[in-house]
């Protein structure tokens, strides 16, 4: 049974093609993730990595290719096997996305309601065990308004949480943190992934986040998986924009050279190499 | 064109916006030759690009020339997400072709409003079948919200509309000895028209655009977004408990506001015009029929109706941010201003000929 499900993969993103109207953004993605591992989605601002992540829990329908969450397509399930598979399926945005007009307990008690049809009381315990997980126990009560960027991060991991499923996905987690906080929240999906028999995708474009938690590294290029593998596969190819990624030479000057170059008509005074 | 206005020393970005932006034809190009400029800040950078992007709404091409290689660094030190939205070309539409997209808007618009009725009504009528009731309790919230919190403004405003109306009919009526027939006026009149319309009015402007503004937020803040990935349908969760709470608080508030206004023509009659008092609440019941009593009815339903579609539809449609719930928390309450009053139009001439 684990051997099983340790090698067929809990997540599969195949062929993926993504566009908004025209524009494509994503140009055949495939990927995967399996339980007890975590996969990291690299990629420069805007290289779509939101926009896969939004693909996988079926917020957008994709152009063509599919996603298989445990087997299961969930673009053409049927909608009770779609709500089934999100069931089991935990996301946190970029922003938090908790429901603002709740305190952090309803807000993580709302789903436990909805689903595990539990009573009031057990889904209140429950929710408070969550945030008990991520260290929030004491602002159970709060709004999200009133606590800091870091604690509304970890109380949408919490929510996230909620129904105990077997697939998360962090947007963007530690980014726009202070190094500590960043840090806790890096430890704190280290922590998820020893206690949970989850997988765990999360996007993020801190190097010290990748190093710290990542097993698996996907980079996202131009609309194609530019690299993918084990952290020390990805970290040690050659390709001049991994290079630039990992080496963090100022951001991939490579590409704002090629764009910058567009709004040129006489293609300027090039500096012959730009560093 | 504008090539070769050539900039000296120091940037000069405001007139130069100023020049780009208002002199220019949209559909032309302008050229901005940077070759004067030794360097240039970050910040200058981002102006210019801006400038791009600003001209690329109004159809201006920016380009630039005889950029330094010092002053290049400036712009490669940018966000690489202002950079790739200033050099992306505009697709830049034909006429017909500006017709067709519109046309094709129109028809998005009409296909997501339809979608959206149909989930509305299979959260009502479908689903609490299959054990997915109707949300009560959040219904319940939001009639509070719409209804009880309406009160004093809908009764203090038909009031001042009764005795408005009162005032204005006995100018004309008292010439004729005939005051006591306010009660009529001021009875049909409210029922009728006056309380359906006004009470419409103040929903769509309190209620209305509060709906808007409130879920035009969460789809911004993604709480939307969270919602579906946890597979809790916005439509059972928000739309149909709000669209439901105005179908309910609406037309209580007109009856309210029924009440209100017959009793300020009822102040104006008995308190200024020293109408007899018995006389006048037997005027007005004689006046008012069952059927002017449910056609106002029937309206306020089919008001709370329109303005639940147009400020749900609004809310969940935002785009642009914040910005866009302005603009859209305004639209909400025009549009749904307009849909009642038209609809009041059509539905008052329909009754003209077959009642
Ligand atoms: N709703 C949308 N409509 C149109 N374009 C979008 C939308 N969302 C994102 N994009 C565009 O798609 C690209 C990828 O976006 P995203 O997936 O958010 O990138 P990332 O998360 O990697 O920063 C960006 O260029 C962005 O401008
Ligand atoms: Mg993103």
């Amino acid at each position: 049974m684990t051997t099983e499900r340790d090698s067929s993969p809990y997540v599969q993103v195949e062929n993926l093609v993504a566009r908004y109207g025209n524009r494509t953004i994503l140009d055949g993605v495939s990927c995967s993730a399996r339980r007890g591992e975590i996969t990291v989605i690299l990629g420069g601002s805007g290289s779509g990595k939101t926009t896969l992540l939004r693909h996988i829990v079926g917020l957008l329908t994709p152009a063509a290719g599919r996603v298989l969450i445990d087997g299961r397509d969930i673009h053409r399930a049927s909608e009770e096997e779609q709500e089934a598979i999100l069931r089991n399926v935990g996301m946190s945005f970029q922003g938090g996305a908790l429901f603002n007009s709740m305190t952090l307990e309803e807000n993580i008690a709302l789903p436990i309601i909805e689903h595990a049809h539990a009573n009031r009381e057990t889904a209140y315990t429950l929710a408070r065990m969550k945030l008990a997980l991520v260290g929030l126990e004491r602002a159970a009560q709060s709004l999200p308004a009133e606590i800091s960027g870091g604690m509304k991060k970890r109380a949408a991991v919490a929510r996230a949480l909620a129904l105990d499923p077997g697939l998360l996905l962090f947007d963007e987690l530690s980014a726009g943190l202070d190094p500590v906080t960043a840090r806790e929240l890096d430890e704190l999906v280290l922590r998820l992934k020893a206690q949970f028999d989850v997988a765990i995708l999360v996007v993020t474009h801190e190097l010290s986040s990748i190093q710290m938690i990542a097993d698996r590294a996907i980079m996202l290029h131009a609309g194609k998986v530019l690299a993918a593998g084990t952290l020390d596969e990805v970290r040690s190819m050659d390709h001049p924009h991994v290079r630039a990624f990992f080496d963090r030479r100022p951001r991939s000057t490579v590409v704002q050279h090629g764009l910058l170059d567009a709004l040129l008509v006489d293609g300027g005074d090039h500096g012959e190499n730009p560093a | 064109m504008l090539t070769n206005n050539h900039i000296s020393g120091a940037l000069a970005l405001a007139p130069l916006r100023e020049q780009v932006l208002k002199r220019a034809e949209p559909g032309s190009r302008v050229v901005v030759n940077l070759s004067g400029v030794q360097k240039l800040s970050g910040l200058d950078a981002a102006a210019l690009l801006r400038l791009v992007i600003e001209g690329k709404e109004k159809g201006i091409e920016v380009r630039f020339s005889g950029l330094s290689a010092e002053a290049r660094q400036a712009f490669t030190g940018l966000d690489a997400s202002l950079l790739e939205h200033a050099a992306t070309p505009t697709e830049s539409l034909s006429p017909i072709e500006e017709v067709g997209e519109q046309t094709l808007d129109l028809l998005a618009t009409a296909r997501r409003l339809l979608e959206m009725i149909g989930e509305i009504t299979y959260w009502f009528f479908i689903a609490p079948w299959h054990g997915k009731g109707v949300k009560w309790e959040r219904t319940g919230e939001q009639i509070v919200k719409i209804g009880l919190d309406g009160v004093p403004i809908v009764s203090f405003l038909s009031f001042l509309i009764g005795a408005v109306l009162a005032l204005n009919a006995a100018s004309q009526l008292r010439q004729f000895g005939a005051s006591i027939y306010i009660a009529n006026l001021v009875g049909v009149s409210m029922t009728r028209e006056m309380a359906p319309l006004l009470t419409a009015i103040i929903a769509a402007g309190r209620s209305g655009s509060a709906i808007t503004a409130e879920l035009g937020t969460m789809v911004v803040s993604e709480e939307i977004d969270a919602m579906r990935t946890m597979a809790l349908s916005p439509g059972r969760f928000l739309l149909l408990p709000r669209v439901l709470a105005l179908l309910c608080a609406v037309p209580c508030l007109t009856v309210l506001s029924n009440l209100a206004g017959i009793f300020g023509g009822y102040w104006v009659g008995v308190i200024v015009l020293g109408l007899g008092s018995r006389n006048y609440l037997q005027q007005t019941s004689q006046a008012l029929l069952i059927s002017d009593l449910v056609t106002g009815m029937v309206k306020s339903t089919m008001f709370a109706l329109l303005i639940g579609l147009v400020s749900c539809y609004r809310g969940f449609y935002v785009h642009g941010g914040a910005e866009g719930v302005g603009t859209n928390t305004t639209a909400s309450v025009v549009t749904s201003i307009v849909l009642c009053i038209l609809a009041d139009a059509v539905f008052t001439t329909i009754f003209f000929y077959f009642d």
